[in-house]
């Protein structure tokens, strides 16, 4: 439904969509012209640094597509339409978050998809194990940024204050678009793992090209656990105190 | 003049007013310049120049686009497009206040709020990375640098009165906006200075005014362009204010002949 209301202005999604192109490839752009000079970036070649910006558009637009309607939820609760989703029969955490879903992001989402293949027939050591682990560390990461969304409704419901906190993991998640080894400590161990940035985007990629360990591979999936388990009693504990603000 | 002083003063205390929001704004923009900065920092070791540039020349630009885009692109005047859809315009036809110089007071407001910030930060990034950073001391590159901003601030603020008049007739002026704000990124010199692209490609850059914004004056504080240059520059960024004021003034009067005051 939601889907639908988002092409209600042709022309406004049309902008939206070459919009999104446009980023998507001017940081491609970028990226390929630091690669033409310094050949390597932090000891990652150039067709490795564009297999860990894809993965990153892959997550990140996964995450925007299918969890948009996180984004509309503070009017919710400010106009008291939230008390309605209570109301119902179904699960009010199922309709926040996936009760609206963004097809501008779609296109980058494909786009994304076809570059992950054209650049992983130009990686090296690509095996299949490698390959599992990629799948299974990209369901992690999306299983983390479903958290964060999770995180951010409960804090929605508590304090009505949604819109920075969702912008402030946009521009986190986005320092995903390259490897976390270019940061310096502390904040790349700070992104690795409690802003779990570098488990979400570099992980991922790191483990196709065989460059991470099966510990890190385990312990990605278990913090991913623990991420949502949290999130989840977050928003148990706020919904009990949901004071229905505007009604 | 009394009143936009006045006009100014307001959007400051607004902008108080709403602590939380700028600080998530000002926070989001310190989190989007260490990306690039440890990115540039990692393509250019201490002791090698690439693209021309030195590892402190480059650092020197990436921080210094985040001081000049607080400058330049902080703006309050994006909510044209909304004050035209909403009919609130009206008022400002009726008032006795420029609708122009009231944008462009808040305007100056909000850079003023970002200006502050900027520093602040910047000083606490100093202290934590210490990154090399070229302190320029040559005044006539720190003139022509400041008359290069003045230049950058017009021409913004023009952008952003264009992209307002869409409102005249069309309800959706967001989306133009976002393109615009993708095309700023790359055009104006924030990932990466404009010069390192294939020399073809840098020289139609040199003629649209987007170079002006933040490549341009960067370049004059790291004394990196010749007198011949930055006169050309100037000279190329003076004519797009007066070729912009000229289609301003040509869309606001079309425009105001097919405004209906929706929603009054």
């Amino acid at each position: 439904m939601t889907s639908q209301q988002a092409f209600l202005s042709r022309s406004g999604a049309l902008i939206f969509i070459i919009g999104k192109i446009l980023r998507f490839t001017f940081f491609f752009l970028f990226l390929i012209l630091l690669g033409s000079r310094t050949k390597v970036i932090v000891g990652y070649s150039l067709w490795q640094m564009i297999f860990f910006y894809v993965t990153f558009n892959v997550v990140d637009t996964s995450a925007q597509f299918f969890l948009r309607e996180v984004y509309r939820f503070r009017s919710y609760i400010v106009s008291g339409t939230f008390d309605y989703t209570l109301s119902k029969p179904f699960s009010p955490l199922f309709r926040s978050l996936f009760g609206g879903s963004d097809l501008t992001d779609l296109l980058i989402f494909v786009v994304s998809i076809l570059f992950v293949f054209i650049a992983s027939k130009n990686l090296p050591h690509v095996n299949f194990f490698g390959v599992v682990e990629y799948i299974f560390l990209l369901l992690n990461a999306f299983v983390i940024a479903l958290a964060f969304h999770i995180t951010t409704l409960s804090l929605g419901v508590l304090t009505t204050e949604v819109d920075n906190t969702i912008m402030v993991y946009r521009d986190v998640t986005q320092m995903g678009r390259v490897p976390v080894d270019v940061y310096q400590n502390p904040l790349r161990s700070l992104i690795t793992f409690a802003v779990p940035v570098g488990i979400m985007m570099t992980f991922p990629a790191k483990a196709f090209m065989g460059l991470l360990s099966p510990w890190f591979v385990i312990l990605s999936l278990c913090l991913g656990g623990a991420f949502l388990y949290f999130s989840l009693r977050f928003w148990q504990f706020s919904l009990l105190r949901y004071s229905s603000a505007s009604s | 003049m009394k009143k936009y002083y006045q006009i100014m003063k307001n959007t400051w205390d607004e902008m108080v007013t709403y602590r939380l929001n700028f600080s998530m704004w000002r926070f989001r923009n310190v989190l989007q310049l260490l990306t690039m900065y440890f990115l540039w920092y990692s393509v250019i070791p201490s002791n090698k120049s690439i693209f021309g540039y030195s590892h402190s020349l480059i650092l020197t630009y990436i921080l210094g686009t985040s001081i000049l885009s607080s400058v330049v692109l902080s703006s309050r005047s994006y909510d044209i497009g909304d004050v035209i859809n909403k009919g609130e315009l009206s008022n400002f036809l009726l008032k006795p206040i420029n609708f122009f110089y009231y944008l462009f007071a808040k305007d100056i407001g909000d850079k003023a709020m970002n200006i502050v910030f900027s520093f602040g930060e910047l000083f606490l990034l100093f202290i934590l990375l210490r990154p090399p950073f070229l302190i320029q001391t040559n005044p006539f590159y720190l003139v022509a640098f400041l008359i290069a901003i003045c230049i950058a601030v017009i021409l913004f603020f023009f952008f952003n009165l264009l992209l307002g008049f869409i409102g005249f007739w069309s309800p959706e002026t967001w989306a133009p906006r976002f393109i615009f704000t993708i095309l700023i990124s790359f055009f104006a010199g924030g990932l990466f200075p404009l010069d390192i692209l294939p020399a073809p490609i840098f020289a139609l850059f040199k003629v649209i005014p987007l170079t002006y914004l933040l490549y341009f004056p960067l370049k004059i504080y790291l004394g990196q362009v010749q007198f011949v240059e930055i006169i050309t520059g100037l000279i190329i960024s003076t004519l797009w204010i007066f070729g912009m004021y000229k289609i301003i003034e040509a869309v606001w009067l079309k425009g105001l002949k097919v405004y209906t005051a929706q929603g009054m």
